[in-house]
């Protein structure tokens, strides 16, 4: 810690979006384990028989479907920033990715300070803001309504071939399952980049976050 | 009689009977394919063109009823039933000793009048058939029990692909129509009828994807099936025939395990064909180029067994995805690591 600097606490997470964010996880991690023996059977038997990774992930969808719906409908009617938090501004548009991209990829090596600072009214950064808003509001509705497609193909049989077949929706399903992975690696990773390698980690589990401060 | 003098004497013999046969079932037919013969008693009447199709037709009305005179019907006899086995031993035998034996008779799912070979029916034809005895919404709820998507696996697969015993299984696709409130989920089988209006005048029906008539479908030939506005309200649903049919009925532990269909990988059986609807009620199969099953959009859009067919380029492209993930943590760490004593500087 740089020399006068102080930490302070901030509970920056309450209870239910942790909540959310812990069974989201969970959810997400057993979706791609078993979307990987269901896609290839014959090379990953990871959960006993194939009939019960699909079980599984049936299970893990439906939990992470109905508790996306639960996370929208926290921030959309109780603690009501939804916009505030996930939405970018012009601002964050115009400079924020590019400051925070550097910041990331480079200035972060030369050990120069975060240009974002974190308060409970400006929770991400521009970088945070923009793949949340894509992960949650695209990606995550599309695997959820594909895959809700896909565990019922009898009766919604005429809405997938309107849509443009049932190979169209399981490819698309699997690109972007792919694509969760990818993301569930950066985000892991960017989760140790905070004042400690923990403090992130600490800070979804518990709702405090250890920050650090100039004494007044 | 000389033994030079059997084999000419034989061959003229089969020369002569042939006709007579065809001259037998014509007499036969002049009576039985009128409706009006329903009068004394419906199982009298013959569908003279279901008749036809069937393997039954070659041999004539006469090698199954042979007790039949020409005086038949003024005579009063009662005309003689030859029983299955008496053609059909080996496969009889093989039918008892299964556990359907006791419960059905051949006739119950076989009509000697209207039989036909596997390749000229769908999986629907050979579905309603055991939906005789074997009630739609009970299997269905049966197999629910163990099944997941039962209504999908049943709508989408003849009783017979899990419980006979062939080893192997042949992909056919056939066609179906859209409409409202059906219960494939918008979709119903097409019919002869219902292609009528996308052919011209004297067209054979798989004229309607096979565009050069060569009697095999290119990818190019499905590709223009499935991207034409004239075929919107047409699509191609697949099903899984067995290669082989046997009789013996049975539940067979091994479909149980998923992995028995699921688990062949994209190289296996790639094989297919479509099943198109003839005029007479039979299916006519036209076999389709290898590799169809496996196109990521124009092949076979609406058909696809998870794990099965899974197009091996996308597989690439999705892992090639989840790489670039991964490297993102493996790439920074490693500067971050390098880096760390100049951020402890600052």
């Amino acid at each position: 810690m740089s020399e006068g600097m102080t930490t302070e606490q901030i509970y920056m997470t309450p209870t239910p979006v942790r909540i959310w964010h812990w069974l989201n996880a969970l959810g997400i991690v057993t979706l791609c384990i078993t979307g990987i023996q269901i896609r290839f059977p014959e090379y990953a038997n990871i959960f006993g028989t194939y009939k019960a990774a699909i079980k599984l992930h049936d299970v893990a969808g439906v939990t992470v479907s109905i508790s996306f719906f639960l996370w929208i409908f926290y921030y959309l009617f109780v603690a009501r920033s939804l916009v505030k938090l996930y939405v970018p501004n012009v601002e964050d548009i115009k400079r924020g990715l590019f400051t925070q991209a550097f910041f990331y990829f480079f200035y972060y090596f030369l050990g120069e300070k975060n240009p974002h600072t974190v308060s409970l009214d400006n929770k991400f950064n521009a970088i945070q803001k923009m793949s949340y808003l894509l992960i949650m509001f695209l990606f995550l509705p599309l695997v959820i309504a594909s895959g809700l497609l896909l565990m019922n193909i009898a009766p919604l049989r005429g809405w997938i071939i309107m849509i443009g077949g049932i190979k169209f929706l399981v490819d698309a399903h699997y690109l972007i399952a792919c694509s969760f992975f990818a993301f569930l690696c950066v985000h892991i990773y960017m989760a140790t980049l905070g004042h400690t390698p923990f403090s992130h980690l600490r800070q979804m589990w518990t709702g405090w976050e250890e920050m650090e401060s100039h004494p007044h | 009689m000389k033994w030079f003098l059997v084999l000419p004497t034989a061959a003229l013999l089969s020369i002569l009977m042939a006709p007579a046969a065809d001259a037998a079932a014509n007499d036969c037919h002049t009576c039985h394919s009128k409706k009006t013969i329903m009068n004394q008693g419906i199982h009298l009447y013959i569908d003279p063109l279901k008749y036809e199709l069937t393997t039954h037709a070659r041999i004539g009305c006469v090698s199954c009823h042979d007790n039949v005179t020409k005086r038949h019907p003024g005579d009063k006899i009662r005309p003689s039933r030859a029983k299955c086995q008496d053609c059909h031993a080996a496969v009889s035998a093989e039918y008892n000793q299964s556990m359907h034996g006791k419960y059905a008779d051949c006739t119950d799912c076989h009509k000697p009048h209207a039989v036909k070979p596997l390749l000229a029916v769908s999986g629907r034809d050979i579905n309603i058939q055991c939906a005789k005895c074997h009630e739609y919404a009970k299997t269905v709820k049966n197999h629910s029990k163990w099944l997941p998507q039962a209504t999908l696996h049943i709508d989408a697969l003849p009783c017979i692909t899990c419980h006979t015993g062939s080893k192997n299984y042949v992909i056919s696709m056939y066609m179906v129509k859209s409409v409202s409130g059906s219960s494939m989920g918008g979709v119903a089988l097409a019919s002869y009828e219902d292609l009528l209006p996308f052919l011209s005048t004297g067209e054979k029906v798989a004229t309607l994807i096979d565009g050069d008539g060569d009697g095999a479908i290119s990818l190019s030939e499905l590709k223009k099936f499935n991207t034409s506005g004239k075929y919107r309200s047409l699509s191609l649903l697949g099903t899984m025939m067995p290669e082989v049919v046997t009789h013996n009925y049975e539940i067979l532990d091994n479909r149980r395990d998923c992995t028995f269909c699921h688990a062949s990988g994209p190289n296996a059986q790639q094989a297919s064909d479509i099943a198109f609807p003839q005029q007479d009620g039979s299916y006519s199969r036209t076999p389709v180029e290898k590799g169809a099953i496996l196109d990521i959009l124009y092949g076979t859009p609406d058909f696809y067994m998870t794990g099965f067919t899974r197009n091996n380029t996308l597989s690439i492209i999705g892992a090639l995805i989840a790489a670039g993930g991964l490297l993102v943590p493996i790439l920074h760490g490693t500067l971050r690591f390098l880096t760390r004593n100049r951020r402890k500087e600052q």
